[in-house]
């Protein structure tokens, strides 16, 4: 069993969590919990409900789709300090729709996404914290998708035979 | 009248007459006389041995995408302003073979060897002599120097005339560059009536004009010719406003104008084979059919050609509007920075031999109403 | 009759008159890197050219393929690495570029160069270095991170990120691990990896949110496609690095490789000459005008 010394002093690393209150902190920690998983252990499937959202405190998390012909893409990691599962927090579809698997020994805190959101909803102050910092996840997310859309480094469909 | 009273800088009457065996001497000399001919319903700079060969009686009257000659039955041969070509024609040829290669077992590199011509240039204006220093930045530099044109250049002889009778598309005034000619002739004429009042500008303009039959200049004569550089001077008819232009043009690279000027230019490229200091080239291996031997080309490029600026994946200016945007930001911008100079020197061909008409006065004058706006 | 002989680091061409005329140079070795990019090296074919020429990482030469035309290709290493022989890592993308491809040991092709001008390794000493590449931008770079691993003491800390498209597009994977025992910490992503990809899946830029930078002695070098380094240089703004401390690698169609043709101009500069490498405060006026 982890104790809720090591949970928290694990949150602390993480400079968010460091924004809370005292109240919002013990609050949180105690809707959290640490997991140690080796290189190749999935954390979840597509398909699977959302239970946690998580942030890596060590090592590193693949997210991938499996595609039919191309067997499972790799389209993003999550190093240390990285969230993957927000989407178990944001209103919207509550199954997974990408898998997570370690790709290397990793240390992950692991939160209730349930519990998360009603604490959310009861205390409007930490539903305000939680969701801005949720944006900024997500926005940086998304700039890093597009970049990656743009696929920057792929072969020119045109060229000039000078 | 001897030689010896000649100087750089003396100003003597020659009967025109004479001008036919001044160009004999210098063809004598090993020169190639090149000057204005008519020719193809213009005036085309070509190979001309004489008076005869001059647009003698001829006016011009230009404005956007019109050149018009119009004749007056004058015994005058350079009342005209010149037409589409440009002297740059010569140093710069528009077809110049850099090197050969050969392969014989393996590649040899054979340099160009073709004798340089030695070509005369008659009836350079100020304009034209301004662009050609202009060229000279660009082709003579501290850290690279183009052996074609220097040698061309090292034997060039220029006479210039003075315009007086600037036609609506000049604007060399604004520009700082005439109708006067400054220095860098070798002999400077202005034409009279009767004979052509020539200036020495140089050693060997003074030599040549040593030994022809000239005379000392009356008052009438002079004031006739001051009179008339005066009255040309004071006749132009379009400015360009040239204050800050780096500045204006560099810092309204997103103004509407680009927008608009993009619909009307045909990106024909007109406007950078008339104009004489664009100086843009491409490379390119002219193949012999047996792949034996391959020539390298160099051939004058414009940056309205689409493939001007290609890059892998793609063209960094894919349309009309970016590429005029190039030329003038850069005649009128860029090339300050680059050479200390403006790439423009006035003499109006652009607007004259734009299909669409387009006048960079305007276009400049547009745009700094945009910024006032 | 030639004028001046040039001052600058030895050039092939010998005098200013002579620089649109390539010198020969054999392949002496291929090294296949990634599909569609091999590496080549050459050796002029005159020793007398091949003892007096040098360059510095950053600059490019152009190459000569007779039948075929010119292409602009960066000096893929520095010239101690090579032992002085010219190392061109190409990409097989043009007329030239793939007539390279058919290239074998022992062909001939023509050379001019060096031109250009080269990371500003000097000015940056004693700096924490940040190296942000990708895809074929790493060749260009790899001099320089030779050279910064032959005066390791000289730098701060060192950090190089790499990214390409997907696993088997990344150059020089043997040569990571001895960059980083050398004291440059590395990180590679892939913008899309397969099952069997254990390294980070991302985009070059983000990297900047995963670690501090002192901008008061962090120096960034990128080169790669334009849009990574636009947001490379984006994101080193963002965390106050100096855009004087910023030195980006353009690339534009070259012609003549001195500023004599026209074609590589952006704004005032003529790319060949006043680049490839620029400090991006000379730049930051025209960098960002779309289809300027």
């Amino acid at each position: 069993m982890v104790h809720a010394e090591d949970i928290q002093s694990a949150l602390h690393k993480i400079p968010w969590f460091n924004e809370l209150t005292p109240e919002h902190f013990q609050k949180t920690s105690e809707l959290a919990h640490l997991r140690h998983a080796k290189a190749g252990e999935t954390f979840f499937r597509e398909g699977d409900t959302q239970d946690y959202v998580y942030i890596v405190l060590e090592g590193r998390v693949s997210l991938d789709i499996f595609v039919p012909h191309h067997g499972k893409v790799r389209f993003c990691t999550a190093e240390p300090y990285d969230v993957f599962g927000w989407s178990s927090v944001t209103p919207g579809i509550r199954q997974r729709t990408a898998g997570a698997v370690a790709v290397l020994d990793c240390t992950v805190a692991c939160l209730d996404a349930e519990k998360l959101r009603q604490l959310a909803e009861k205390d409007h102050d930490f539903g305000y914290l939680l969701m801005r910092r949720l944006a900024n996840v997500v926005a940086s997310r998304l700039m890093v998708t597009r970049l990656q859309l743009i696929d920057m480094f792929a072969e020119p469909t045109e060229t000039l035979n000078d | 009248m001897t030689d010896k009273s000649l100087i750089i800088g003396s100003t003597v009457a020659l009967p025109k007459p004479e001008l036919d065996l001044l160009m004999a001497d210098l063809r004598k000399n090993g020169f190639q006389t090149v000057g204005p001919h008519v020719q193809d319903e213009s005036i085309v700079y070509t190979i001309i041995n004489g008076l005869k060969d001059l647009p003698r009686g001829i006016l011009s009257e230009q404005k956007p995408a019109s050149y018009r000659m119009i004749l007056t039955g004058k015994d005058r041969y350079f009342d005209f302003i010149p037409a589409g070509q440009s002297w740059k024609q010569f140093l710069f040829p528009p077809r110049h073979t850099l090197f050969t290669v050969v392969k014989d077992g393996k590649w040899q590199l054979k340099e160009n060897d073709e004798p340089t011509p030695r070509y005369a240039l008659i009836g350079v204006r100020a304009c034209e002599l301004a662009a050609i220093h202009i060229q000279d930045k660009v082709f003579l530099r501290e850290d690279f120097s183009d052996p074609g044109y220097r040698l061309r250049r090292e034997g060039l002889f220029i006479l210039a005339v003075n315009c007086l009778d600037p036609d609506s598309t000049c604007f060399c005034a604004s520009m700082g560059t005439g109708p006067r000619l400054g220095a860098g002739f070798d002999l400077c004429v202005t034409e009279l009536d009767e004979v052509f009042l020539v200036e020495v500008g140089s050693e060997l303009g003074r030599s040549l004009l040593g030994d022809r039959n000239y005379d000392l200049p009356s008052a009438f004569i002079q004031n006739t010719a001051n009179q008339a550089m005066e009255r040309a001077a004071e006749s132009f008819v379009r400015t360009m406003d040239t204050r800050d232009l780096p500045g204006l043009l560099t810092g309204q690279l997103e103004a509407e104008r680009w927008t608009e000027v993009g619909k009307r230019c045909l990106s024909c490229a007109n406007c950078t084979q008339v104009c004489p200091t664009c100086f843009c080239w491409n490379a390119t291996d002219q193949v012999d059919i047996l792949g034996k031997s391959t020539r390298r080309e160099r051939v004058w490029d414009s940056c309205f050609n689409p493939n001007y600026s290609y890059v892998v994946g793609g063209n960094t200016r894919p349309n009309i509007r970016s590429r005029y945007r190039q030329w003038l930001t850069h005649k009128l911008g860029a090339w300050k920075e680059q050479f200390d100079v403006l790439g423009c020197v006035g003499c109006g061909r652009c607007i004259t031999w734009c299909p669409a008409g387009i006048d960079l006065t305007e276009e400049v004058a547009a745009i700094r109403a945009e910024v006032k706006a | 009759m030639t004028t001046t002989l040039i001052n600058t680091s030895a050039h092939s061409a010998g005098y200013t008159d002579k620089l649109l005329l390539p010198h020969w140079a054999e392949i002496v070795k291929i090294i296949p890197e990634a599909e569609g990019v091999t590496t080549l090296i050459f050796k002029f074919t005159d020793s007398e050219v091949q003892e007096r020429y040098r360059f510095e990482p950053g600059q490019f030469n152009m190459l000569y393929i007779p039948n075929y035309g010119e292409a602009a290709i960066s000096m893929s290493s520095d010239l101690e690495s090579a032992n002085g022989l010219l190392v061109h890592t190409i990409r097989h993308i043009g007329n030239v570029t793939r007539a390279a491809s058919r290239l074998k040991v022992g062909d001939v092709v023509g050379i001019r160069g060096p031109f250009g001008t080269s990371w500003p390794l000097n000015t940056i000493e004693g700096m924490d270095v940040v190296i942000a590449c990708g895809g074929i931008g790493l060749p260009p770079l790899r001099g320089a991170i030779q050279r910064i691993i032959r005066n390791r003491e000289k730098f701060g800390k060192v950090l190089l990120l790499y990214g390409a498209r997907t696993p088997k597009d990344l150059i020089y994977p043997t040569e990571y691990e001895p960059w980083q025992k050398a004291g440059i910490e590395m990180q590679v992503t892939v913008d899309r990896g397969d099952e069997n990809w254990t390294g980070r899946v991302g985009v070059v830029p983000m990297w900047f949110y995963n670690f501090k930078v002192d901008p008061h002695k962090t120096a960034v070098l990128t080169c790669g496609p334009e849009i990574m380094m636009r947001f490379v240089i984006f994101e080193a703004l963002a965390r106050r690095i100096p855009s004087t401390h910023i030195y980006v690698s353009l690339e534009r169609n070259m012609k003549c490789g001195q500023g004599a043709c026209g074609h590589c101009q952006q704004g005032p500069f003529f790319i060949c000459k006043d680049g490839p490498v620029f400090p991006f405060s000379a730049l930051e006026n025209i960098f960002n005008v779309e289809e300027y």
